[in-house]
């Protein structure tokens, strides 16, 4: 039988306070959110503008963090997911993210799914050859499907032993989300660059460097982005490999069983990072199909 | 295993991902048509009024696809200067219809009082990508007013290089424009036929007078570089040839042919050549300052009639707050005289080959200064009025004004008012 090991409560995060530098003609604004490093380029003039449009961006992704972390045991993420099918109340803002979770389940005919992720529990992406046995990830499909929820604004009831993670739209909201925050205070040139996810604004052409997840010994690519976002999806380095066969790590939520052939890494430009994000996450979902349906989609791509 | 229909969701996805962030949805406003109103109002003190109403309807399609369409009204009316000069006595001249005089008091500036004309215009213009690398725009003009029409097409290639830093322009419009004026086309250099109660008037005007229509056609050649200089700065030049072939003589224009005394003996309907070469350099830089924009150009024209002309231009967008701006202009323009142009001819000299006394091809200094507000309002549309004020200064006067024309004001300033509201939605 297999054995879920849920994780353990954690210490809120202590936040390092974030860095502020000046550029040739900007700013650029620099703290730890998410797991990854969070960059912010703003082209102002004033030092006291831009620190007060760090702290503000700061706070921001630090409070989204907070609200969609699966580590923390104080938000309706951890209430949702120890709510034992009991109806849950939620706030506006996460009223607006389920209706967007469940518009992503529907166009992509139950692929993408924000309760695929007990899969975990049968799945480890380190590298190794230890591919599960069939039995415990069938043991698990019983706890993943979003048509098995019930989803009525603003009440939220989850089936007991089923968890929600919205890891798979937050950063991208958390992006989007601070680069509106920023401009309701100062109409200037700005760049929101969580972890390589960046949204963009204003009249002018920045040059931004992002990691290549695919190929972790080319340097850095150089990147030029005028207005938009782009996302990526997808991690080199979490797959498993038995008998040469390639596992990656992304999940048919309907199988239990990663997307053959899918892509290492897709990334996307589009008007939002939101809209990026999940238009890279459905090309990973395709498999080998993930180029035709990018094209489908008349969108800017790079599939590595 | 089944997959999902890789077919197109972005559509659907735009709006879940703007409802999701509050957004208005972005792909339904791509495809609307931007339009801009324009009325522009010009005055030259004594002279010129015109009205302009202009409308520009823009519409984008997908891929960097757009179509681009102007439609402008031009009603001019008032008096504009004939060429001939004052004079310390009345003088009467024929209308250029035939149909009768009109007379100009001492020490006035001779203007044609007849002018009165209504403008329209239409010009369609197609801009898309040709790959990545490259973009195409193809449009046509047309234009008529009572007696001219004017046609034209226009094509142009733009290539980018370095990751679109660079972008290589060339170009080629081509127009062809007619004249019908009512009473005919004038004979170059002939004599101005005065009705004086003579019999024979009649048959003496139409002696002046050769065919009732003229053409020219205009051929320009555009070739640019833009380059963007750095994430603030966007850096232009622009070569340009133009050939114009045809009737190039304005029919409207006269010169007063006179006496040792400086009074008119005689006006003769001016003569142009039948062709014109022109080049221009022009240099325009932009730069984008946190909130504001400054932008300064500069054209150096020289052409084969040996007018050069330097243009400066120099705007500057003031920021006051998300929604307002002030935008002072300064415009100072400066050229040399025609070869041919003459102020005005003396009697018993022989008669050049061509002669024009048209201010417009005589030595000139003219500055603009202007200031434009704009603002956004609560619903997004964009409202503007530039208010303009133009100076222009011929020769301080001529040296070798004979007679009472050393009296006469022979180079009289222009003034102009401008003032345009513009409403963008």
């Amino acid at each position: 039988m297999f054995i879920r090991k849920k994780g353990g409560r954690r210490a809120p995060p202590i936040h390092k306070p974030p860095s502020l530098k000046k550029a040739e003609g900007y700013y650029i604004g620099r703290f730890q959110a998410m797991a990854c490093p969070c960059e912010l380029l703003m082209a102002v003039e004033k030092k006291s503008l831009a620190k007060s449009l760090l702290t503000l961006a700061a706070n921001e992704a630090w409070r989204i963090e907070q609200k969609f972390s699966r580590y923390v045991d104080d938000n309706l993420i951890y209430r949702i997911n120890h709510s034992n099918g009991k109806p849950i109340k939620v706030e506006e803002e996460f009223v607006q993210l389920l209706n967007f979770a469940q518009q992503c389940y529907e166009l992509s005919d139950g692929l993408f799914d924000i309760t695929s992720g007990v899969l975990r529990y049968a799945w480890t992406f380190d590298g190794s050859d230890r591919i599960p046995e069939p039995a415990p990830v069938e043991a698990l499909l019983p706890y993943v499907g979003w048509d098995k929820v019930t989803w009525q604004p603003p009440y939220f009831i989850l089936p007991k032993g089923m968890e929600i993670d919205l890891g798979g739209i937050g950063k991208e909201y958390a992006v989007d989300r601070t680069l509106l925050l920023l401009q309701e205070k100062c109409q200037a040139a700005m760049v929101v660059n969580f972890g390589g996810d960046i949204h963009a604004s204003g009249d002018r052409t920045w040059s931004i460097g992002i990691e290549n997840p695919a190929n972790l010994d080319s340097p850095i690519k150089i990147l030029k982005i005028h207005q938009g976002a782009l996302a990526t999806s997808g991690d080199a380095r979490r797959f498993l490999i038995k008998d040469g066969k390639r596992y990656g790590h992304v999940l048919n939520p309907k199988t239990g069983w990663p997307i053959s052939n899918a892509q290492r890494s897709v990334t996307v430009a589009a008007g939002t990072c939101t809209e990026a994000g999940i238009l890279a996450t459905f090309a990973l979902l395709q498999g080998e199909k993930a180029e035709e349906f990018l094209k489908n989609q008349d969108v800017q791509y790079w599939i590595e | 295993m089944q997959l999902m229909n890789p077919k197109n969701i972005r559509g659907a996805l735009t709006i879940a991902t703007c409802s999701l962030l509050g957004l208005n949805s972005a792909v339904a406003d791509e495809e609307n048509w931007e339009i801009d109103s324009a009325v522009l109002y010009y005055s030259e003190t004594d002279r010129v009024t015109a009205i302009e109403p202009v409308i520009n309807l823009k519409r984008n399609f997908d891929d960097e696809k757009a179509l681009n369409l102007k439609l402008v009204f031009d009603l001019l009316t008032g008096a504009s200067a004939t060429g001939a000069t004052p004079s310390d006595q009345v003088q009467t001249f024929t209308r250029p219809s035939g149909n009768g005089s009109y007379t100009t008091s001492s020490g006035e500036t001779p203007l044609d009082d007849t002018f009165k004309d209504t403008r329209a215009a239409l010009s369609a213009q197609w801009e898309q990508p040709l790959g990545r690398d490259y973009k195409t725009s193809v449009g046509s003009n047309v234009s008529k007013e009572y007696d001219y029409f004017s046609l034209g097409i226009n094509g142009s290639l733009s290539r980018y290089f370095n990751q679109r830093n660079t972008t290589l322009t060339a170009g080629l419009s081509y127009a062809n424009d007619t004249i019908e004026p009512e009473g005919d086309i004038p004979l170059e250099l002939a004599s101005m036929a005065i009705n004086t109660g003579q019999a024979r008037f009649e048959e003496e005007f139409n002696a002046t007078r050769r065919g009732g229509d003229e053409s020219k056609t205009t051929a320009d050649l555009l070739l640019g570089v833009t380059q963007v200089i750095d994430r603030q700065t966007l850096m232009q030049l622009n070569y340009s040839f133009g050939q114009s072939d045809g009737y190039l003589t304005d029919p409207f224009k006269i010169l007063s042919v006179v006496g040792n005394d400086g009074r008119a003996v005689d006006y003769v309907y001016e003569s142009r050549p039948d062709s014109r070469t022109k080049h221009s350099l022009y240099w325009q830089t932009k730069h984008h300052f946190n909130q504001d924009i400054v932008d300064l150009s500069y054209r150096y024209m020289w052409d084969d009639w040996d007018i050069t002309s330097h243009t400066f231009d120099l705007r500057y967008r003031w920021k006051l707050g998300h929604k307002h701006y002030l935008e002072p202009h300064f415009r100072y323009y400066m050229q040399s005289n025609a070869d041919f142009y003459q102020r005005f001819l003396l009697d018993g000299q022989p008669l050049p080959e061509h002669a024009s006394a048209d201010y417009r091809l005589g030595e000139l200094t003219g500055i603009t200064l202007g200031l434009k507000y704009g603002m956004t309002l609560p619903n997004d549309h964009d409202l503007s009025l530039r208010l303009e004020y133009y100076q222009q200064s011929g020769e301080a006067n001529a040296n070798n004004a004979p007679g009472i024309l050393s009296q006469q004001e022979l180079f009289p300033d222009v003034d102009a008012v401008i003032v345009q509201f513009s409403y963008s939605f």
